[in-house]
């Protein structure tokens, strides 16, 4: 038994011998209840890491170097995601972390790569909470940077669509999870912040894994609510859906990004017409990098549908975003990464945008230095007959044109 | 003796010295994670087997002990700037309490539905933490700073430290528990709830406070884990984690310190193995050799292909070819630890380590510690004066099953010093009638009455625990004790350490003494000699002698002998004929259900004569013979000659 | 309205309740006969739902793949208790509740690789638009699934009552060793029983997915409400298990409604803590008497 412990830690603690490899680490959740997001975030990253790995690597002080990639399941667990950021923490040679979906996970696993000073682009954990637990705590330096529509801008964006559509009384339904209760509270700060536009008349939960959702909607409908502004995840969403069509309540449901997830399009059929969220990609080819990345997810996954486009088009990006910090650096060092990523000179054509200068020097008082996504980087997406689309027409031809220039 | 405390201890000295070694020469923060998390998970499991493993039942709700610890741990710090080991202290009153609150009804079931009340448990407790958001911050979690230690900020070494020294008293205060007079009735209730009562030890109350202190075990190994991940969400003390803790336990080895241990560092350094591929294929390869020659040794021996031989292969067998077929490991990763683990609980049901710890003692041949010189049978069992007086009285006692009337307003005496035999044809109620007295069922009307005082009714620990003893006609012996634990268990007053110094190993004399005045016992009814064999290995007429004994080990007022000739060789009958003439000697009251009219003959004073659940004759074993009503009712018809044995 | 509300949810809750007896009951056809329960029952119906997912999705008719799916089932209840409880059961040792668990892994394991780890939705003849009935909406597919529950139940204690076989399944019911000196097979009566319950198990699945949709959690939350619908019955209380699967159901929602939806759980489970202190065999469930 203590060979087994032994040859175990050996094999932990064992360097990898290649050297002329950069060594990534993806991690998420890629089984369980949060897998579609983790897994589409995993193959839109391996699919940015193929084209590079295609086209020679990245060349890193006169040599090209491909990308290795270092695979951690987390299951959505954070006593896993703390021993992997530990375990991420000690490998000498990573040079750095793209993933994570929970923000628990999060919460648990990133104080370990931050005390090393590995660098991370967290995406698409949405949950507040993973870069204001920097800022709350004063960091002088962080290592962490986000790649994702915060929770705080996408609440931000459901209430002003509630408000903009001339709502007076909304009902707040959210799961029982770390990322419902946290969108919850910034859904409440929100509608204080934009001046008490909305009367909240009452706040309901649901668990994962709840199949009737009746006493909840009856709640919100026998109370006047002209709306539903929910944040969840995946199949329970449906469940609301279905449960709002059985009732005959006939009022529109807008929440966070995860709305747009396969999980509830299709188990909500018809019921999802009309949802609103905001989005950071829409997975509509209107422009030649946009289809070519739809379609080589299609093909390279054998799949008629991404999962979770947003999560694919972000682990994409983010790859992208990173091997530019690689280049600029000159090196695989993850702290010399950092500093680059701090100060990108050069645009980065990702799917989602072109990004110029996303992240910027950290600022222990302003932890937006580090999220990569602002206000204008989100548009609102709308579900019509199974498709997310923009909701305005405006949004689309911006990005195009965006695009274009 | 020597040879056995090198075996026995130095293997966990050297353990723990090298695992609290490692830290030094090694700096990597990982590993050192993984070995934290190996001490914390080795309490945990350590008090999951003492449900699973030493009470036999399937525990579901160690997960939420160890939420429950962790969060109280994390409130005491949060909230009320608790230092390191008083919020530890608290983590572990909160497992005690809330475990015995638990305890209490949900002991009252066996099997599965203990299992599902211990998973409500867990699904009511996560409930809680999700939803009391004002002190637990909810869904969002906890976030908590490891307290100072004495003003000395604790580093992950230092923290590692802590949990290994902590690991290291637990198993002390395991093992000293195991070895005194509770892990004999662990033991004991598990093999038979019924006798556990009946010689006064509370089957109850033991499965109570063993449950109780796995669960603080639960709790302090909570405190632990809070403090070293420093986020607590309630959601990761759900089912999911709750099945990998079973199956450590499991694979690890039930009953088992090392087994606990084990388990835990499989627990931990599964996710690893499944990492590296090239070590995820060679351990898959090694267990299919194991089950392949554990497969073959079995065909050999028994010539035929066994469930228990084949599955293993099989299950091994597709983990390897999976192995070759899969493309990402990690993805299967539940199916690939339920298939090793379908594996070990068929093929090795007392898991690895008790797989290696028999091939071990085969090897070394350990021999156990010599016994002590056995006390004199009078300081065990003191020669009594009999006075004669009315002992032990049944008035119009009633029992009915239904509409079936077992017991039908009986009234009897029995006197003090006397043998009284209580004989009948079978179903005639006699077995009702002593297992009325000796508190297995209630009556339904009448009384008991013991030195003219009301004995307990329908409570065999009670009445036990009132002066009362008996045998069964069905053997209940503890067949996983050795026969001199048999007797030790049921030793009256022999017991008296408080169990905290008994978890500090303070209760050695009183079990020497223990031992000397069970030997003394078993001497009596000839089985001194095999004093260290479990009961289940010795022959039929030894068990029931060591029935007697074990009974008589309760020093009772009153022994009950239900048909302890039954089944027995003549010979054997001869040696029964002599014991209980010796106890009858020393002045104990017996009353003898038997079938062998010779034995009731040559020892009863009296007898009473049950038929239909009514006395049909008493007196003098001659009179009863001559007994018209007797006769008949034992053949049948009305017949002038008197009753042969 | 308010009362319009309240009828409104108690018959939400009761559907839900109805599924909660179904799964219950699969539980207990085995614990008569073995005194053993397949704590896999929940990947039991998630499999079935999802084998019967793709028998539609190759072209099966849906009249075509109710059988289908049950055989299934049938199928993988035999395996259950080949793999996980016959031998536990010889060894005399509770073996089978972890064996039970470590098949459930096995198929909770194998379903997210083969189906994927997404949920899908469940194709159903049967329309769910909403019905107005008495000022409830009810969907045709939720009357369905009451109609279902009582029809496999129904059938089967039929089967138990009418037919030699299930006659045999009564006696090991009632004393397996009596019936073994009789001539009944009590291995095979066990087999019978945990095809019946993987039957039932499947029945579930195909029931509830056109409402719960298709995926490997689908089943774990019903799960554990079975449980507990099971143990406060009575794991042999006959149709005990509807009472109380829809009493808990009922209560889920009013406490949801009343309480805030973050306590849904708790009723059932302080019911259960409750009838464990005073009826430790279940409300419905038999007293026993013990033997020595």
């Amino acid at each position: 038994m203590k060979k087994t412990l032994l040859a175990a830690l050996l094999f932990a603690a064992a360097p990898s011998f290649a050297a002329d490899v950069i060594k990534i680490a993806l991690t998420g959740p890629f089984s369980g209840g949060s897998a579609p997001m983790g897994t589409s975030m995993r193959d839109g990253a391996k699919l940015a890491i193929s084209e590079i790995n295609a086209a020679g690597g990245i060349s890193v002080a006169g040599k090209k170097k491909k990308i290795e990639i270092v695979e951690r399941d987390d299951e959505g667990k954070n006593e896993r995601g703390a021993l992997i950021g530990q375990e991420l923490a000690s490998m000498a040679d990573l040079s750095g972390v793209i993933g994570s979906v929970n923000t628990g996970v999060v919460l648990a696993g990133d104080k370990h790569l931050q005390e090393k000073g590995i660098t991370k682009i967290i995406t698409p954990a949405a949950g507040s909470a993973s870069m204001t637990q920097w800022s709350k705590a004063g960091a002088k330096d962080v290592s962490i940077f986000r790649f994702a529509a915060h929770d705080g801008i996408q609440s931000a964006m459901v209430v002003e669509e509630a408000i903009n559509q001339k709502f007076t009384k909304v009902a707040v339904v959210h799961d029982a999870t770390n990322y419902g209760v946290s969108g919850r509270d910034d859904l409440l700060e929100q509608i204080k912040k934009q001046g008490n536009k909305l009367e909240v008349v009452t706040t309901e939960k649901f668990n994962i894994g709840d199949k009737d959702m009746t006493s909840q909607l009856l709640s919100a409908k026998s109370k006047g609510a002209q709306a539903i502004l929910i944040w969840g995840i995946g199949p329970e969403l449906a469940a609301i859906s279905n449960g709002m069509a059985k009732l005959e309540m006939k009022i529109p449901l807008i929440g966070g990004w995860t709305l747009s997830m396969s999980n509830y399009i299709d188990n909500a059929g018809k019921n999802s017409n009309g949802t609103m969220m905001p989005q950071t990609f829409i997975e509509e080819p209107i422009t030649p990098k946009i289809k070519s990345f739809i379609e080589g997810y299609h093909k390279t996954y054998n799949v008629t549908r991404i999962p979770s486009p947003v999560s694919a088009a972000q682990g994409y990006d983010a790859v992208y975003i990173f091997a530019a910090a690689i280049k600029q650096a000159q090196s695989d060092d993850t702290h010399k990464i950092k500093e680059a990523l701090e100060d990108l000179h050069d645009p980065v054509k990702g799917v989602i945008a072109t990004w110029k200068h996303p992240f910027s020097k950290w600022d222990p008082t302003n932890e937006q230095t580090h999220e990569a996504f602002h206000r204008e980087d989100t548009v609102m997406g709308k579900i019509v007959d199974g498709h997310v689309t923009f909701a305005n027409e405006a949004d689309r031809q911006r990005l195009i044109k965006n695009a274009s220039k | 003796m020597l040879k056995r405390l090198i075996f026995l201890r130095g293997a966990e000295v050297i353990a723990f010295v090298l695992l609290g070694l490692i830290p030094l020469w090694v700096s990597n923060s990982y590993a050192l994670g993984l070995l934290t998390l190996l001490a914390i998970y080795g309490i945990l499991l350590i008090g999951l087997d003492v449900t699973v493993g030493y009470l036999g039942q399937v525990n579901l709700a160690q997960a939420a002990f160890l939420g429950l610890g962790a969060y109280a741990a994390g409130v005491c710090v949060t909230l009320f700037g608790f230092g390191i080991f008083s919020a530890l202290a608290v983590s572990m009153l909160i497992g005690l309490t809330l475990g015995a609150l638990l305890a209490f009804p949900a002991l009252r079931l066996e099997g599965p539905q203990f299992a599902l009340a211990t998973l409500s448990f867990s699904a009511l407790s996560t409930t809680v933490l999700n939803e009391w958001e004002g002190l637990t911050g909810g869904a969002q979690g906890l976030s908590l700073n490891r307290p100072a230690f004495f003003g000395h900020a604790v580093d992950a070494p230092g923290f590692y430290w802590l949990c290994l020294i902590l690991l290291a008293v637990v198993w002390m205060a395991m093992r000293n528990l195991l070895s005194s007079q509770w892990g004999r009735a662990f033991e004991a209730l598990r093999d038979s709830p019924i006798a556990t009562d009946a010689m006064g030890v509370g089957t109850y109350r033991h499965k109570v406070a063993g449950f109780a202190f796995g669960s603080s075990l639960g709790g302090l190994a909570g405190g632990l884990y809070a403090f070293n991940f420093q986020y607590l969400q309630p959601q990761s003390f759900t089912y999911d984690l709750m099945v990998i803790l079973l199956l450590g336990v499991v694979l690890g080895g039930r009953k088992s310190l090392w087994g606990a241990f084990f388990g835990a560092s499989l627990i931990v350094l599964l996710p690893n193995l499944l990492s590296n591929r090239l070590l995820f294929e060679i351990v898959a390869a090694l267990g299919l050799l194991l089950a392949l020659v554990v497969g073959l040794r079995s065909w050999l021996s028994k010539h035929q292909l066994q469930f228990q031989a084949v599955a293993p292969i099989i299950a091994m067998g597709m983990l390897v070819i999976g192995g070759f077929m899969v493309e990402n490991t990690e993805n299967w990763r539940k199916a690939i630890f339920a298939l090793m683990l379908f594996s070990v609980v068929v093929g090795l049901p007392d898991g690895i380590m008790g797989f290696v710890a028999r091939y071990l003692t085969q090897l070394f041949r350990i021999a156990p510690p010599a016994l002590p010189q056995a006390s004199t049978l009078d300081s065990v069992l003191p020669a009594k004066a009999s006075d004669g007086a009315i002992l032990l009285e049944l008035q119009n006692l009633k029992r009915y099953f239904g509409g079936v009337k077992a017991v039908d307003d009986v009234s009897m005496q029995v006197h003090s010093g006397a043998v009284h035999g209580l004989i009948g044809p079978n179903g005639s109620g006699k077995s009702t009638a002593v297992n009325v007295i000796s508190g297995l069922y209630a009556p339904t009307e009448g009384k008991v009455l013991l030195h003219g005082k009301l004995l307990p009714s329908g409570s065999l620990f009670k009445v036990a625990r009132a002066g009362v003893s008996r045998t069964f006609q069905n053997l209940q012996l503890f067949g996983e004790l050795s026969a001199l634990d048999n007797v030790m268990l049921a030793l009256k007053d022999a017991y008296r350490v408080p169990l905290p110094l008994v978890l500090l190993g303070l209760a050695k004399s009183e079990e020497i003494c223990a031992q000397s005045d069970a030997l003394a016992l078993l001497q009596l009814v000839g089985l001194e000699k095999q004093a260290r064999v479990h009961a289940k290995d010795l022959t039929y007429g030894s068990q029931r002698f060591l029935e007697i004994a074990r009974a008589l080990a309760r020093k009772p007022e009153l022994l009950i002998l239900d048909e302890p000739a039954a089944g027995l060789a003549h010979p054997d009958v001869s040696v029964l004929v002599a014991i209980i003439k010796s106890i009858k000697q020393r002045g104990t009251t017996i009353i003898l259900i038997e079938h062998h009219m010779d034995v009731v003959s040559e020892l009863c004073d009296t007898v009473t004569v049950v038929d239909g659940g009514k006395i049909i004759a008493a007196g003098t074993p001659e009179e009863v013979k001559r007994d018209l009503k007797v006769i008949k009712a034992y053949l049948g018809v009305a017949d002038e000659a008197p009753l042969q044995a | 309205m308010n009362s319009l509300i309240i009828a409104q949810m108690a018959v939400s809750g009761a559907l839900m309740g109805l599924v909660y007896a179904l799964i219950a009951y699969g539980f207990q056809l085995t614990f008569a006969t073995s005194k053993s329960i397949n704590f896999g029952q929940g990947e039991l119906v998630m499999l079935s739902a999802f084998f019967s997912l793709t028998l539609l999705n190759l072209g099966a008719p849906y009249w075509l793949m109710i059988p289908g799916g049950l055989l299934f089932g049938v199928v993988m209840g035999l395996v259950v208790e080949r793999a996980c409880v016959r031998l536990t059961l010889e060894q005399k040792s509770e073996g089978w509740i972890l064996l039970t668990i470590i098949f459930g892994l096995l198929g909770f394991s194998a379903a997210e690789n083969i189906w994927g780890r997404d949920d899908r939705p469940f194709p159903s003849p049967i329309s769910s638009d909403a019905l107005h009935i008495l000022g409830i909406n009810v969907t045709p597919v939720e009357i369905s699934v009451a109609i279902g529950v009582f029809a496999v139940m129904g059938v089967i204690e039929l089967f138990k009552r009418k037919t030699l076989l299930g006659k045999a399944f009564e006696a090991v019911s009632a004393d397996r060793d009596a019936a073994e000196l009789m001539g009944i097979s009590a291995t095979h009566t066990i087999m019978l029983s945990y095809g019946l319950s993987g039957m039932v198990a499947a029945m579930a699945g195909i029931l509830i997915s056109p409402i719960t949709t298709v995926g490997p959690t689908m089943a774990s939350a019903l799960i554990l409400k079975a449980f507990s619908v099971a143990v406060v019955a009575g794991l042999d209380s006959g149709f005990g298990v509807v009472v109380i699967g829809i009493l808990i159901g009922v209560l889920e929602s009013l406490t949801s409604y009343y309480l805030g939806s973050g306590w849904r759980e708790t009723p059932g489970l302080l019911l259960l803590i409750l009838a464990l202190a005073i009826r430790p065999n279940g409300v419905f469930g038999k007293v026993s008497i013990r033997k020595v």
